[in-house]
């Protein structure tokens, strides 16, 4: 079960001119209070052909996050041009934004994005090279395409059994049981710590 | 009445379970969503009523909670109805809760734009299961939550405690695919692709029965095998088994587990049983003769073949037989609790909805008389005597009765919430304000607003803005700052999402198509007929994207991206790591203090003076610390530390009196020398009040001189020193009463403002008959009662009245372990942790803990278990002379009177409280017991009483004899 789910993601400066940032208003909801960030990362994908033209725009760290309802916007600058295929700049691709906690990304949301030339002279006859100050970006902000992913939400100690949706890489990079000051050395945790309460 | 009720709204998915809530007035289902699992709560009342279906402002669907990873299996509600459990093929089992004060949302992203009316919320995940996870039960009265997995094995949750697991039952060598308890709850069956049916005690958790004859036949596979017992528990009906080559569905009775009878008829296997909650008997018709009649059940059986058949068990053929009614398998079966109404749904994606009369199916028994049924063939009670059912009917007498029982009801409600679903229950109220300012105002300039830091390491960071706290108990506390999310909050939600709820389409399906026929009961109802509208969803997507056009193609590409995670970027979760060893650090530190704090208080204990309650002990560490550590022993470079801090603390005890948490005693011993006699001061400060006394070096190490001095919080001699027989070993004072237990064994009580001894030299010895018990703990109350606590677990005060020690606590009394009382434990009034009662039983008392294990023994047994409980608790509170505890005792005793049913006891106990209504010269009552008037606790337990409607006579002849003496 999801500690956090996201309750409406609001496309904020849309539709917009290329380059201007991407503004999500983002309003989440959590079950008890999170003892680690969110981190949230706004993905341009380049080209549909290809993840090598995937770019991070940026990721942000959301927190403290208590038990309740949240929201916050999260701005990021728009692509950089040089990374996107020429022919790919004008037409339909994706925008994802993805959440993770430690490190585990448990919610994706896309949306399509359509980039095409306002002018109808340029749109009839779009140059070669793209002209990205005459872009219109238009996301298509009524369509948000939502896929969640289970993790495992507590401490790393118990690691989720179920490894079906985690993905593998991501598992051996970082192994659980290593985090440094994570896992109590043997003999300092003393027997009757609960004595103490 | 038959009628359809249709499937996830927007597109087919197959639907594998159905249950009716215990109330009637909704319905989960579970099955297959888009991409994850799904559980549904679905509004009854347009399937029970068409105009209720035609009304748009009536709510269809409730809640759909998309949290399962996969194919939910099985929905069912607990007997209570305030939770639901259901179980998937993500291995887990959700249990549910409605959150009773959020307003409605969507679920961000999915293709309905239907809002949440209600909000139900996982409270637990019940992990354990290592493949999917087929059927889910609750048992009778909660207890336990049973699940059964395709990894062969069951698994008991302790439902009182989740996620705690009871205990795993393993046997099975196939995929379990079904359950059922048994009406008391002595078993549990289950039945698997084993080709067995096993029955498992729940005594032990043992198995009790393995059948498997009629099932040696079975080939094949059924995606579920839901078995039932019958309400009258004598029957237990198997899903799929095999009789001469036909399938059946396998009767096996009780008595002996024979399996000599079975359900025939239908051409594929039996995926589900499902009998009627009711026990029914003939319906006496008029003319015909009144002869009794044997009361039978009722049972509905679904088939693979697509039919589903309703026998009776007094006939020999089926009741009825409905063929073709849906495309696919039927997957579950769900009975109202009436009797008279059924759910059934499918793997086509549809549920269909049956509706019995009384003519068909016969006289409901009433749970009384179920009650007695199950009374005289397992000799325990089905349920608590006051349920509503069988209420019902009672006519209420008095008005004041009246008044109680709709307090009562008003409370249920909003404690469970259960709310209404229509028209009325959403009427929007906008004001999610935040300090004056609307959400509107804050979305303006949210950007602008929120915090954003940077992390030590460059990351950026931004603080959300809470706008909406959780409301359940199941929450963290409050958050400053914020407003709790209101149940008006519909039109926050609205507000929330003006783009998703202004684009549903017009080719959207108007919500849900409820299509009922009005074909009376036939074999085969025109199925095509009813089917729910087929939905054009589809093109949505495409139409939108229109615009664009051109790139068909790419899209399909992208469509992958939605759903495929990314890799994970090293450079950012190396960042995480790094802050999680931080605070984990951070963490550690505070509990090596506490852990120091712990060595302290333990050490100090070894001075057997840790006698004080170890709370003020906790809170007094810090003065304490300063007098050990600090000047004493520096100033004393020669003395004898350790007797210095008994004394000290011994002191301390004294100033209790004061109840002051900051008083600092200071002894110096050998402060003057004169003439070779040696004298202590002891010096007190409390509130900057300074006091200091010379005393003869030893008076106040009692421990040598055997003296005992007492002063006033002001430093005024009380007594003069008093010589006692042998050293002191424990000394408290409480209010005015100083309490000295000697070291040899003797204990002595003064009450200094009387200057009377309340107890003189009383020996321990008749209490510490062993020769290997020892004091662990003594106490005085506030009323000057000693307490003593020996190190065999029992604990006795000494009654000057009755001028004997009498046992007050045991903590090895099985008596407490056993005691169930906790239906009786009230909300508003807080237990007494702190009376002497508490204390010497234990601040945790451990009543009951046994309690939901024992759910096996017979009901009279652990009445009488409690029964016996709670008197001993009365009366050692009285004996304590512990007012507080004595009240608590005495309303939860009235309570488990009330629903228990004990009119004698209850009769006695309000007659010993009113007492004698006329006074005469003769009579002995005293109007007051422990500092309560008793007429005044009467009036608190009468409204306890009233709860109940059986003991409504009772109610009113001591209301009014209560009225009756206020106004002479």
């Amino acid at each position: 079960m999801a500690k956090v789910q996201v309750l409406n993601v609001a496309v904020l400066d849309n539709p917009s001119p290329f380059r201007n940032p991407f503004q999500f208003e983002i309003t989440f909801e959590c079950m008890e209070d999170l003892p680690e960030d969110l981190e949230w990362k706004i993905i341009y994908v380049g080209s549909a052909e290809s993840e090598e033209y995937d770019q991070i725009l940026d990721s942000v760290l959301v927190g403290p996050v208590p038990a309740g309802r949240h929201m916050f916007v999260f701005q990021a600058d728009a692509p950089n041009t040089g990374l996107i295929p020429e022919s790919d700049a004008v037409g339909v691709t994706v925008v994802l934004i993805t959440c993770t906690y430690r490190s585990q990304e448990f919610i994706r949301i896309g949306y399509y994005v359509n980039n095409e030339y306002t002018d109808p002279e340029l749109r009839e006859n779009p140059p070669i090279k793209p002209d990205y100050t005459q872009l219109q970006r238009n996301i298509l902000a009524s369509n948000p395409r939502v896929t969640r992913f289970h993790i495992n939400w507590e401490g790393s100690a118990e690691r989720m059994e179920d490894s079906e949706n985690v993905d593998p890489s991501s598992n051996s990079m970082l192994p659980p049981s290593c985090l440094p000051g994570k896992a109590p050395p043997i003999g300092i945790l003393p027997d009757n710590s609960m004595d103490c309460l | 009445r038959l009628g359809k009720a249709p499937d996830w709204s927007t597109h087919r998915k197959p639907i594998f379970s159905v249950d009716i809530h215990p109330d009637g007035t909704k319905f989960a289902t579970g099955g297959q969503g888009e991409d994850s699992g799904k559980v549904m709560i679905w509004n009854m009342a347009p399937v029970l009523r068409e105009e209720d279906e035609k009304n748009e402002d009536v709510h269809k669907m409730l809640c759909q909670m998309d949290n399962h990873l996969a194919c939910v299996n099985c929905v069912r509600w607990s007997n209570n109805g305030l939770y639901l459990a259901s179980g998937g093929d993500d291995k887990l089992v959700m249990v549910w809760k409605r959150a009773a004060f959020i307003g409605p949302s969507t679920v961000f992203g999915s293709s309905s734009k239907l809002a949440n009316v209600e909000q139900w919320r996982c409270v637990t995940i019940l992990r354990n299961h290592t493949g999917d996870v087929m059927d889910v039960a609750w048992s009778p009265h909660d207890v336990w939550l049973a699940s059964c997995s395709v990894d062969n094995t069951i698994v008991i949750w302790n439902a009182r405690k989740f996620p705690e697991m009871v205990t795993c039952l393993r046997g099975h060598t196939g995929l379990v695919k079904g359950l059922t308890w048994d009406p008391v709850g002595k078993y549990v069956a289950s039945q698997a692709d084993d080709h067995s049916l096993k029955v498992w005690r729940t005594v032990d958790w043992q198995m009790e029965a393995n059948i498997t004859k009629p099932f040696n036949e079975c080939g094949g596979t059924t995606h579920v095998l839901r078995l039932s017992w019958s309400p009258d528990g004598q029957y237990l009906v198997s899903a799929h088994a095999m009789n001469n080559s036909g399938p059946t569905a396998q009767i096996v009775e009780r008595d002996g587990w024979k399996t000599n009878m079975d359900f025939v008829g239908h051409r594929k296997a039996v995926t589900v049983v499902k009998f009627n909650p009711k026990i029914f008997k003939k319906k006496q018709k008029n003319g015909s003769s009144n002869k009794p009649s044997c009361p039978y059940c009722c049972c509905a059986v679904g088939s693979k073949d697509r039919s589903l058949s309703v026998w009776l068990t007094s006939l020999k053929r089926p009741l009825v037989v409905i063929h073709d009614l849906f495309d696919k398998s039927i997957m579950d079966i769900s009975w109202t609790l009436t009797g008279l109404g059924m759910l059934v749904c499918s793997m086509d994606g549809t549920v269909a909805y049956l509706d019995f009369s009384l003519d068909e199916l016969g006289d409901p028994l009433s749970e009384e008389e179920k009650n007695s049924i199950h009374q005289n063939i397992y000799g325990k009670s089905m349920a608590i005597t006051n349920t509503e059912a069988q209420l019902s009917t009672t006519i209420i007498e008095n008005p004041e009765m009246l008044k109680y029982q709709q307090q009562r009801q008003t409370s249920t409600q909003t404690n469970s919430a259960p709310g209404t679903v229509g028209p009325e229950s959403s009427a929007p109220k906008l004001n999610s304000v935040m300090n004056g300012e609307s959400l509107e105002d804050i979305r303006k300039n949210l950007l602008k607003k929120q915090v954003e830091t940077r992390t030590a390491d460059g990351r950026r960071r931004i603080t959300p803005l809470c706008i909406a706290q959780l409301d359940t108990g199941d929450f963290s506390p409050a958050l400053f700052n914020s407003v709790p999310i209101l149940p008006s909050g519909s039109s926050m939600s609205n507000q929330l999402t003006p783009h998703l709820s202004s684009d549903s389409s017009p080719g959207q399906p108007s919500s849900l198509g409820f299509r009922p026929s009005h074909d009376p009961m036939l074999t085969s109802p025109p199925a095509n007929s009813l089917k729910a509208l087929e939905d054009n969803n589809e093109g949505v997507k495409s139409t939108l994207l229109l615009t664009s056009a051109s790139k068909i193609e790419p899209i399909k590409a992208l469509d992958s991206r939605f759903t495929e995670r990314s890799k994970a970027t090293p450079g950012l979760t190396a960042a995480i790591t790094s802050t999680a060893g931080l605070t984990a650090l951070d963490s550690s530190t505070p509990a090596q203090k506490e852990c120091k704090l712990k060595e302290d208080t333990s050490s100090d204990s070894e001075d057997k003076m840790a006698s004080i309650n170890k709370n003020l002990m906790y809170s007094k560490r810090k003065p304490e610390l300063m007098i050990d550590g600090g000047e004493v022993v520096e100033k004393r470079k020669k003395g004898r530390p350790r007797k210095e801090k008994m004394t000290t603390s011994m002191v301390q005890s004294f100033t209790q009196v004061s109840m002051e948490p900051s008083v600092f005693l200071e002894v110096e011993n050998e402060v003057t020398v004169v003439a070779g006699s040696k004298l202590s001061q002891l010096r007190c400060s409390k509130d900057g009040r300074d006091w200091n006394t010379l005393l003869p070096s030893s008076t106040l190490e009692s421990v040598e001189d055997r003296m005992l001095s007492v002063f006033s919080s002001c430093g005024r001699r009380l007594l003069p020193a008093i010589q006692l027989a042998t050293p002191v070993s424990a000394l408290h004072c409480t209010a005015h009463f100083v309490m000295v237990v000697t070291a040899g064994a003797t204990l002595s009580v003064w009450d200094v403002q009387k200057q009377k001894a309340l107890v003189r030299n009383e020996s321990l010895q008749s209490i510490l008959s062993g020769t290997d018990t020892s004091v662990s703990q003594s106490l005085l109350t506030q009323q000057g009662v000693p307490v003593v606590g020996l190190s065999n677990g029992k604990s006795f005060c000494f009654s000057s009245s009755l001028e004997t020690w009498s046992l007050i606590a045991d903590k090895a009394d099985s008596l407490v372990q056993c005691a169930d009382f906790r239906g009786c434990l009230s909300s508003h009034d807080a237990p007494v942790s702190s009376g002497p009662l508490a204390v010497m039983q234990g601040r945790y008392l451990n009543a009951g803990r046994l309690a939901s294990r024992l759910s096996s023994t017979p009901h009279h047994m652990q009445q009488s278990m409690t029964l016996a409980f709670l008197e001993n608790q009365l009366a050692s509170a009285l004996t304590l002379q512990s007012g507080q505890e004595y009240r608590y005792w005495l309303l939860i005793y009235s309570r488990f009177l009330v629903n228990e049913g004990s009119e004698h006891r209850l009769r006695e106990l309000c007659k010993e409280l009113l007492g004698p209504v006329h006074t005469s010269a003769t009579t002995s009552w005293e109007p007051t017991t422990v500092g309560f008037r008793k007429r005044e606790l009467l009036r608190e337990v009468l409204p306890v009483i009233g709860e109940n409607l059986r003991f409504q006579r009772l109610f009113t002849e001591y209301q009014d004899q209560l009225e009756l003496l206020r106004n002479k």
